[in-house]
């Protein structure tokens, strides 16, 4: 592929080019109470080769946002009520071959509008383009294949041509015997297909398949860490330890390289001994890969770990994106400030930690105003009153709050006494 | 636990009486096989476990899922009946102390019956009548899920007020008063009492379970992963929410959790169990500052909450290898010894090492035929040629198994296809003294000694 080579002569720094950006996405649910907008107005890039971690706590659509990245909330109850999700895999633009012109915004990139795709095409970038971790793989996992199988289905899914040539079939081929492997390697066989393949005459040739198969299973089951990875091959889930399903789960993502990794809370049902592995792993993974990471979280300690930039989320709506360390050091948000004073640690004076009061507003057709008003410490009678915007602070660091984007002409919030 | 530690912690200063005292309790459970339901193995989820707590204070109780956390706490909330050794609720000082000399002093008809009649009045799992109501009320628990333990279809009036009824404390008008006092306690109100539990979030839901614990006004409450189903921000609610309620009701909690951060919030002493035993306790502080046992530095340094803001951000997890083992065949000597970043020959190198390791090879596992065990260090490995038991005596020599593995190897002798290999034998590792109040189960720096390098 001449257009990945190109890629990796060029090898742009991480902050260029922008592999996905969300813009204005709003996902709305119906409820029986009214239209729950769980996802309302969210917007942010992640750029190539970089780890974008989202935080917030349960019910803040962080998981929604994530979904709609691959089209996987369910629609109805699911509204797609706007904006758009543009990704541009590491592939010249058809209309400009890598120039640069106004389609793709002159990155040279191909761009698809992931919220437009028909279900077809999507199922092209499921897997192969853009590959997702989930968060409990007892779930995730199919409980009546085995892993090889399981695996086995990303190769046959998106890796057809290779598997042909791995096991020496030639484009040019023709013939009954040729075509029934062909369609059997895209899955497409029928019952009698499967069968007849199973006769002596074609066996050999559907094992020598299968071996191409399995070959590529391994392979990519060795590369995260799982020890005898052929013997693995032929369990089943339930068999597996959690931390060694969840290994699974990751050697499925990454099997055909993606170049966006969604990873949905991918520890959270780990213990902290095996989740550290699994962090290593992830974070080795993604560097030797190249590949972009979606990690999301409700954990900030981990993401602090793990991400390079990121996105907090409150209510349905971004409220501070920023450096990872910077997130730390100098929350802008009031919401980012009080998630952090409520980490237990050795700090806090035993019964002294600093709860946010109150509980999430429900999001049923919220009114226009900032959503954290209600529990904000801060609070001025313009955030009753207007919707702040996610507005820059500085080149690394987006926050939507009246304290650092007062409004002229009205009573603003400030921090009162001394900062953090 | 060793006698030098009881004496060790009766010298320290009594802050106050032991609310609640654990000796040597084992709770096992029976695998059944087949049509009759034979049974052909014991898992060992608590095994050997003595702690005490006194009265106002929280003993935290950590350790890594299928440690036997959970089955601690319900054997102390009197849920289960253990196997054998019992929780003893509310001996004062005196009788705590003729019950431990009692256990040391060998079986005699005189001491069996002593024995038995602080059972009958203390033993929480032999308690009759009188006893049994007064630990009920004086012993409450709040469950992990608060889905799971609040019945869906009663109101929180029923859910709050059912212990309150069930003893027979009130009823009518002044129940619905108690009621209410409780939520208000707990930061609810009267507005919340004709709704259905499904009507609450997930913090609000264990506020009402916190209000139904504390209904009958007890001594002690057993909390098993309270917040660990809550975000932090509730977490935060709910942890300041059970110091206050310590603070005005002199309360002793027993907080089971994974979670290094709350504990050390949260604790005055901490457990730590591994796979049904206790490897270290100690008082939080030096828990935290001088970890002796690898476990529990493994813990505090794969936890990324404790050190973050202290330490270097990209500095790798420090991580462990390998799975927790079956419980129903735990290892022998020190339990931790095959995953142990420091282990050496006197952790108890066994046979089943062998089988692991055999395991994760290649080749090997295939022609392995028979294991023929004379005791668990010691077995007749049959293969099915040659060139694999050669192989596999090769390897016991070799770099491919842990260092401290092929020095603890007494012998490894090959007989064309069979190969005997023999460990030498080890004891239980037990609990050891490495300071006031502070106990750790692991050969290394035993009793003060030599510090090897980590």
């Amino acid at each position: 592929m001449t257009a990945t080579e190109s890629e990796e002569t060029m090898a742009p720094p991480v902050s260029d080019v922008v592999i996905a950006s969300v813009r204005d996405l709003r996902v709305h649910f119906r409820s029986k109470a009214g239209v729950v907008h769980a996802v309302d107005g969210v917007s942010f890039d992640i750029h190539d080769g970089e780890t974008l971690g989202l935080v917030g706590e349960t019910g803040c659509g962080k998981s929604v946002t994530a979904r709609s990245f691959l089209k996987l909330v369910p629609m109805p109850p699911g509204i797609a009520a706007g904006g758009s999700i543009v990704f541009r895999p590491g592939e010249a633009c058809p209309s400009c071959s890598g120039e640069g012109c106004v389609e793709c915004e002159s990155t040279g990139r191909r761009s698809i509008d992931l919220l437009e795709l028909s279900e077809r095409d999507m199922r092209d970038i499921r897997g192969d383009r853009i590959a997702m971790i989930f968060q409990d793989p007892g779930k995730a996992l199919n409980p009546a294949l085995s892993v090889r199988e399981q695996l086995a289905e990303v190769f046959y899914q998106h890796r057809t041509d290779q598997l042909l040539d791995d096991a020496s079939i030639d484009e040019g081929d023709s013939g009954v015997a040729t075509t029934l492997l062909r369609r059997h390697a895209g899955l497409r066989s029928r019952r009698l297909e499967e069968t007849l393949l199973a006769l002596p005459p074609l066996r050999n040739r559907r094992n020598e398949l299968r071996r191409a198969v399995d070959a590529r299973v391994a392979d990519a089951l060795a590369e995260t860490q799982i020890p005898n990875p052929r013997k693995v091959m032929d369990r089943y889930p339930h068999e597996l330890s959690g931390g060694m399903r969840q290994r699974v789960m990751i050697a499925q993502a990454l099997a055909c390289d993606p170049d966006l990794l969604i990873a949905d809370e991918p520890t959270t049902a780990l213990d902290v001994t095996v989740q550290a592995r699994i962090l290593e792993l992830i974070r080795e993974l993604q560097q030797r890969h190249r590949t972009s990471v979606l990690y999301i979280s409700h954990d900030l300690s981990l993401v602090r770990r793990v991400c390079d930039r990121v996105a907090v989320m409150y209510a349905g709506r971004i409220v501070e994106v920023a450096g990872a360390e910077q997130i730390f050091t100098e929350p802008a948000h009031p919401y980012t400030r009080g998630l952090l004073d409520a980490i237990p640690s050795a700090a806090h004076e035993r019964g002294r930690l600093v709860a946010i009061a109150g509980t999430v507003p429900e999001l049923i057709e919220p009114p226009a105003l900032c959503r954290f008003s209600g529990r904000c410490p801060h609070a001025a009678p313009v955030c009753e009153t207007m919707d702040p915007m996610v507005q820059p602070l500085d080149d690394e660091h987006d926050v939507a709050c009246f304290i650092h984007h007062p409004v002229t002409g009205a009573e603003n919030p400030t921090f009162a006494g001394p900062p953090r | 636990m060793s006698a030098e530690l009881r004496i060790e912690s009766r010298e320290a200063t009594p802050a106050a009486e032991h609310i609640l005292v654990l000796r040597d309790l084992h709770k096992h459970f029976p695998i059944k096989e087949g049509a009759l339901q034979r049974v052909v193995g014991q898992v060992r989820a608590v095994d050997g476990v003595s702690f005490e707590l006194r009265r106002g204070q929280t003993l935290g109780l950590v350790g890594e899922s299928g440690c036997g956390k959970t089955t601690l706490g319900r054997c102390v909330a009197g849920l289960i009946e253990p196997t054998s050794g019992g929780v003893y609720f509310g001996l004062d000082e005196a009788e705590r102390l003729r019950l431990d000399e009692l256990r040391a002093t060998p079986d005699d008809a005189t001491t069996a019956a002593q024995l038995e009649a602080l059972d009958e009045t203390h033993r929480v799992d032999r308690m009759q009548g009188d006893a049994w109501q007064h630990y009920r009320r004086n012993c409450q628990m709040v469950f992990q899920e608060s889905f799971a333990s609040l019945n869906p279809r009663h109101l929180v009036k029923d859910i709050v007020g059912r212990p309150l009824r069930v003893h027979r404390e009130a009823s009518g008008a002044e129940l619905l008063g108690r009621v209410v006092d409780l939520l208000e306690q707990v930061g609810l109100g009267r507005q919340h009492l004709y709704r259905y539990p499904h009507q609450f979030s997930g913090g609000q839901r264990q506020r009402i379970s916190i209000a139904r614990a504390l209904a009958l006004d007890p001594e002690l409450i057993v909390l098993d992963e309270p917040t660990s189903a809550l975000d932090v921000s509730v977490q935060a609610q709910i942890l300041n929410l059970l110091h206050e309620l310590q603070q005005e009701r002199d309360l002793a909690y027993l907080f089971i959790t994974h979670d290094l951060s709350v504990v050390r919030h949260m604790a005055d002493h901490i457990v730590v169990m591994y796979l049904g035993k206790v490897a270290e306790t100690a008082p939080t502080q030096t828990l935290f500052d001088r970890p002796e046992h690898p476990y529990t530095q493994a813990l505090l340094a794969s936890s990324p909450d404790v050190v973050a803001g202290e330490v270097d951000p990209d500095m790798p997890l420090a991580t462990l290898e390998g799975a927790v083992p079956d419980p129903a065949h735990p290892p022998q000597g020190c339990r931790f010894h095959t995953r142990c970043p420091v282990a050496t020959d006197r952790c108890g190198w066994e046979i089943d090492d062998v089988v692991r390791f055999l395991e994760d090879s290649e080749t090997l596992f295939d022609s392995l035929a028979n294991v023929e065990r004379h005791t668990a260090f010691d077995a007749s490995l049959d293969f099915d040629d040659a060139a694999s038991a050669a192989g596999l005596a090769a390897a016991m020599h070799g770099d491919s198994i842990p260092h401290a593995m092929a020095a603890a190897l007494a012998s490894v002798t090959v007989d064309d296809t069979r190969v005997r290999i023999q460990f030498d034998e080890v004891d239980e590792v037990t609990l050891t003294v490495r300071g006031p109040n502070h106990a750790a189960a692991c050969v290394l720096r035993d009793q003060g000694g030599a510090r090897p390098d980590m």
